[in-house]
């Protein structure tokens, strides 16, 4: 009965207050459905990925070969502990679709005639599977063919090798072993419209390619996969013969370590953003509930006097915390599931899944709520102390008047003189209140830093892809060669029309060794005072690569734990050659997107026994001659691909361009609620327990704008002191941001635009003028008479 | 439950001289703060009109009423609504700085005797020195009328009288009319004329004869 009491007064109380035990809520729905958004997405794209690896099976190695015998797959699968082998030929070719000017970029990959459960099957969409016995149909992945307006029946030419082939369209598929399409690790981001895979009969793959009996690729699963690098080993060996190019477990596959790469890098930032909004929680609770317990005052010592017990009494405040973040963590669960699926179905846009598995989980869930209420909790533990220590005599008598004291900034005469009275008293006010306009400031503070990690994740791609397209992929069109050519061919292109200048490159599969570390890895030979490659050291000066000395990017020279100067041994993959080298390590440049190493492309050459050697010709074009070159090359041989890196800077740029503003909008909104709550919280509270003076004030005259200016001035101070903390506490959260997101593929760049800097300030201008607003509604309700009657 | 509405005034008709001192006498709940709260514009009558110099108070608006406040009105309170962050004269000078033509605050702190204070805090002061600063604070606007709510209702008798003696002063040397608002019979023996209040309405409207000084009140 009596408890019954104490809860109806604990609702009534929170209805009192909805404005701010609202702003606490939103805070808690926030961080909870930040968190369940991603961790959901996160394990249901994990779970899709992984229902549709079982059901396609796909492999757990990966070889890579120049030719071996098909039925090497049965010496292969004697080895102990491998389940299955499917040998296969891969070959890069050129397509040529009607009514597009450029070929485009493909894989072929050859299948088995007749449609059977195998390693890396193919899901066919729509359409069927090739007919046996009929060499000239074929699978095509489904989202290059949607691109290209290409359907079932439809006819695409095929340069394979510099033969053409005719081929028909007999279905649209996609497999696990391309859930992130691309066709490089240095393609970082999908292009749908411009590479994409085939599938085709064996037959056809081995006529075409002149290849009968023979394959170059060999998929395989294992039984057990801790034994993987001892079954690889094996498997190498008993391949050497053939001229292994890359062995590649499944953690390192292409597509499969961008699909979980990425997962982790929206992972770790979200997560991070959770906790800074549960600790905003904590705070913001904290400031409320320590007024609440001060109003409350008299009413605890009465309950005290009564007999209730230290615990029935706190235990009051801990519920009202309670309820607020469980209240808000319920609502919480409700967004972040339904913001969950629409990421999910963001990254299909991405990502080539059969079905998405949506699923709940409740470990999720339990662990966000119980997190928040922990935070609440220790937020309502400070307030619940205090009421516990109130001794109930004292409270039963009015509160001694509030001391005003001198603060710090006063011993400095000459400044003080120079402030009004109303600075006076806002330096007073905050002096009086240091906790609270510490929460001011560190919440602004924590704003600022939230919106910055997201400016980041916006200006470090930006700088990625610049960098990229503006130093290290100059040219215009990129000519990939089927063989390593000489320089005969870098001149047969320069003398192409339209063609202003011609740079060749030579790119090689290498391993890197140093002691117990290494690394497979392309070793790119670019010419000296290159001006299409153009390598920027750490310090962001450009270099010339001179010499005999290797470059390496940043994350080899920290996954290999080698400085400049270090020697390390290197050893080509591919070709006749097979023996090791020492080379002495020249710099380290600065590369984010893949990881390579360069070397001089004459050393380069001479390592593999050739004066010069090339297999990359890169154009610098006169305005308006690409097409015309582009339709030209199609129908030059020994042309593997043809890339224009003008198209892919654009389709790179609009690719990302929504989802960062998705992104930009949600962390927004994230860090406008936090300084908006905090800002609002602390002013509301200002604004209960100086009610009485500010309604003196407005009796003597001054006018409601002059005391909304008063606490709207604290509060623009607080602000700025939060902003100055804020702009260095974000970028120093943006470097750990970039440390704590460690992928394999590609690295963040540390980079913040000065606009970003610029947009923060903004932006927090804005929430803490709308905090205001919010509050300038409560000032005009400020009752005169009543305020003035009583006393405190 | 809506709300409860209470008449607190009905059929008042008052005329206040210029530079008078008025003793507005009454028990609680007599309606005397309202009519105070009207006169000094934080209150509006529901019917019936207000005039100060002329002007219609009952047909102002918010910021016309701020106005009429800021410059015309100084108000003293029964628990002197100091701000407690502020010393004795940065409260004085606190007034000052809305006003054009506002007293200096030291030599209204002067007037009160409160000079040698004006570096204390409103917690370091008693009672009566707080009174003192706040009508220093009042005064230093330069009003026309000073309004005072029970003024020495939280005071002993002796710091009491020095208050009262200090408004008796400022209605002498300024000429500004004083209204002073108690339930304390006894002070309504220094004013010019007294109102007696009573169930809302005027009961009666004394003239004294004779007014006897702050110091000589005994309650």
């Amino acid at each position: 009965m009596v408890r019954g009491a104490l809860n109806k007064r604990l609702i009534r109380h929170m209805i009192h207050i909805w404005g701010q035990a609202l702003a606490i809520m939103a805070v808690v729905l926030l961080g909870t459905a930040s968190y369940i958004s991603m961790s959901s997405a996160h394990k249901n794209l994990l779970l899709s990925r992984d229902v549709y690896y079982q059901q396609y099976d796909f492999a757990d190695f990966f070889i890579s070969l120049e030719r071996a015998p098909a039925s090497m797959v049965y010496r292969l699968e004697d080895i102990p502990g491998v389940r299955a082998v499917r040998g296969r030929i891969v070959k890069d070719a050129l397509v040529d679709i009607p009514g597009v000017d450029e070929p485009r970029n493909i894989r072929m990959i050859s299948m088995p005639e007749r449609n059977r459960a195998v390693l890396n099957g193919v899901h066919v969409l729509s359409g069927r599977y090739f007919d046996e016995g009929v060499t000239d149909q074929v699978v095509l992945s489904q989202d290059f063919a949607l691109h290209n307006n290409l359907q079932p029946g439809d006819r695409i030419n095929v340069t394979l090798d510099g033969r053409q082939h005719s081929l028909r369209i007999s279905g649209l598929g996609m497999s696990p072993e391309y859930i992130y399409v691309v066709r490089n690790a240095q393609d970082f981001i999908p292009s749908p419209e411009r590479f994409g895979i085939i599938w085709v009969p064996e037959t056809f793959a081995e006529m075409a390619l002149d290849m009968p009996g023979s394959r170059n690729d060999f998929v395989g699963s294992v039984e057990e996969p801790e034994r993987l690098d001892e079954i690889l080993s094996q498997a190498e060996r008993l391949l050497d013969s053939y001229g292994v190019f890359v062995s590649v477990k499944r953690e390192d596959q292409i597509s499969h370590r961008f699909v979980t790469d990425q997962i982790k890098t929206r992972d770790a930032l979200f997560t991070m953003i959770a906790l800074l909004l549960m600790v905003v929680s904590a705070a913001v609770i904290m400031v409320l509930l320590g007024r609440m317990v001060h109003q409350d005052r008299t009413e605890i010592g009465l309950l005290k006097a009564f007999g209730y017990s230290n615990f029935a009494i706190a235990w009051y405040y801990i519920k009202f915390a309670l309820v607020m973040s469980i209240s808000g963590s319920v609502l919480g669960m409700l967004l972040g599931h339904w913001l969950s699926i629409q990421m999910v179905y963001l990254y299909v846009d991405f990502y080539q899944f059969p079905e998405v598995q949506v699923q709940i989980y409740p470990d999720v869930f339990l662990f966000i709520t119980i997190t928040a209420a922990l935070f609440a909790l220790l937020g309502a533990l400070a307030a619940a102390r205090r009421a516990v220590k109130t001794h109930p005599a004292e409270a039963m008598r009015p509160e001694a008047p509030r001391h005003g004291h001198r603060t710090l900034i006063e011993r400095w005469h000459f400044l003080w003189s120079l402030l009004g009275f109303t600075e006076k008293m806002i330096v007073r006010n905050v002096g009086r209140n240091r906790l609270r306009a510490a929460f001011c400031v560190a919440g602004v503070m924590i704003s600022a830093a939230i919106l910055m990690l997201g400016f980041h994740q916006m200006d470090s791609i930006t700088y990625m892809i610049d960098l990229q397209f503006s130093e290290l992929q100059r040219e215009d069109v990129r000519v990939h060669f089927t063989h390593e050519r000489n320089r005969g061919a870098l001149l047969e292109m320069a003398r192409l029309d339209g063609v202003r200048h011609a740079e060749p490159l030579l790119q090689y599969p290498f391993e890197i060794r140093n002691g117990w570390r290494h690394m497979d890895t392309g070793i790119i030979g670019v010419p000296e005072n290159a001006q299409m490659t153009r390598l920027i050291d750490i310090e962001d000066r450009h270099i010339n690569i001179t010499g005999n000395g290797l470059v390496l990017s940043t994350p080899i020279a920290e996954k290999l734990g080698v400085h400049v100067g270090d020697v390390v041994r290197i050893k080509p993959l591919m070709g006749k050659i097979t023996h090791e080298r020492d080379v002495r390590v020249d710099k380290v440049v600065q590369q984010y997107i893949g990881t390579s190493a360069y070397m001089e492309i004459s050393a380069l050459s001479r390592i593999l026994n050739e004066p010069f050697a090339m297999n990359v010709a890169l154009l610098k074009m006169d305005e308006g001659t690409t097409h015309d070159l582009v339709k030209y090359l199609k129908d030059i041989p020994l042309i593997a691909a043809v890339e224009l890196t003008a198209e892919s800077y654009d389709a790179l740029k609009v690719l990302l361009a929504d989802s960062m503003i998705g992104m930009a909008t949600i962390i927004s909104l994230f860090s406008g609620i936090i300084a908006f709550a905090i800002i609002y919280n602390t002013t509301i509270i200002s604004l209960m327990e100086r009610q009485r003076e500010l309604a003196s004030l407005r009796v003597m005259g001054f006018t409601r704008e002059e005391i909304s200016r008063l606490l709207y001035q604290e509060n623009v101070l607080l602000s700025c002191i939060g902003l100055v903390l804020g702009l260095p506490a974000g970028r120093w959260l943006c470097q750990r941001a970039v440390e704590a997101i460690d992928m394999d593929i590609m690295r963040m760049p540390f980079h913040l635009e000065t606009s970003s800097y610029l947009y923060t300030v903004v932006l927090i201008a804005l929430f803490v003028l709308l905090a205001n607003l919010a509050v300038l509604r409560r000032i005009s309700r400020l009752d005169l008479v009543a305020v003035l009657k009583q006393r405190e | 439950m809506g709300e409860v509405t209470v008449t607190a005034l009905r059929d008042v008709s008052l005329e206040v001289e210029s530079g008078e001192f008025l003793v507005i006498l009454g028990q609680s709940g007599s309606g005397k703060s309202t009519l105070m709260n009207i006169m000094g514009g934080i209150d509006t009558p529901t019917t019936g009109q207000v005039f100060f110099q002329g002007n219609d108070l009952s047909a102002f608006s918010e910021g016309q009423l701020t106005r009429y406040r800021r410059e015309h009105i100084g108000f003293v309170f029964q628990f002197y609504n100091l701000i407690p962050n502020l010393t004795a004269e940065e409260n004085v000078e606190m007034a000052t700085e809305i006003v054009a033509e506002p007293y200096p605050a030291i030599e209204m702190l002067r007037l009160v005797q409160m000079e040698d204070r004006k570096d204390h805090f409103p917690s370091q002061l008693s009672g009566g020195e707080q009174q003192r600063v706040a009508i220093a604070r009042a005064l230093a606007k330069r009003p026309e009328v000073l309004l005072c709510d029970e003024p020495t209702g939280a005071l002993d008798l002796t710091t009491g009288k020095l208050v009262l003696d200090v408004l008796n002063e400022v209605n002498k040397k300024t000429g500004a009319t004083v209204v002073v608002i108690t339930h304390n019979a006894t002070i309504a023996d220094m004013a010019h004329r007294v109102i007696y209040v009573a169930d809302g309405g005027i009961r009666e409207i004394r003239e004294n004869a004779k007014r006897i000084g702050a110091v000589d009140l005994e309650w």
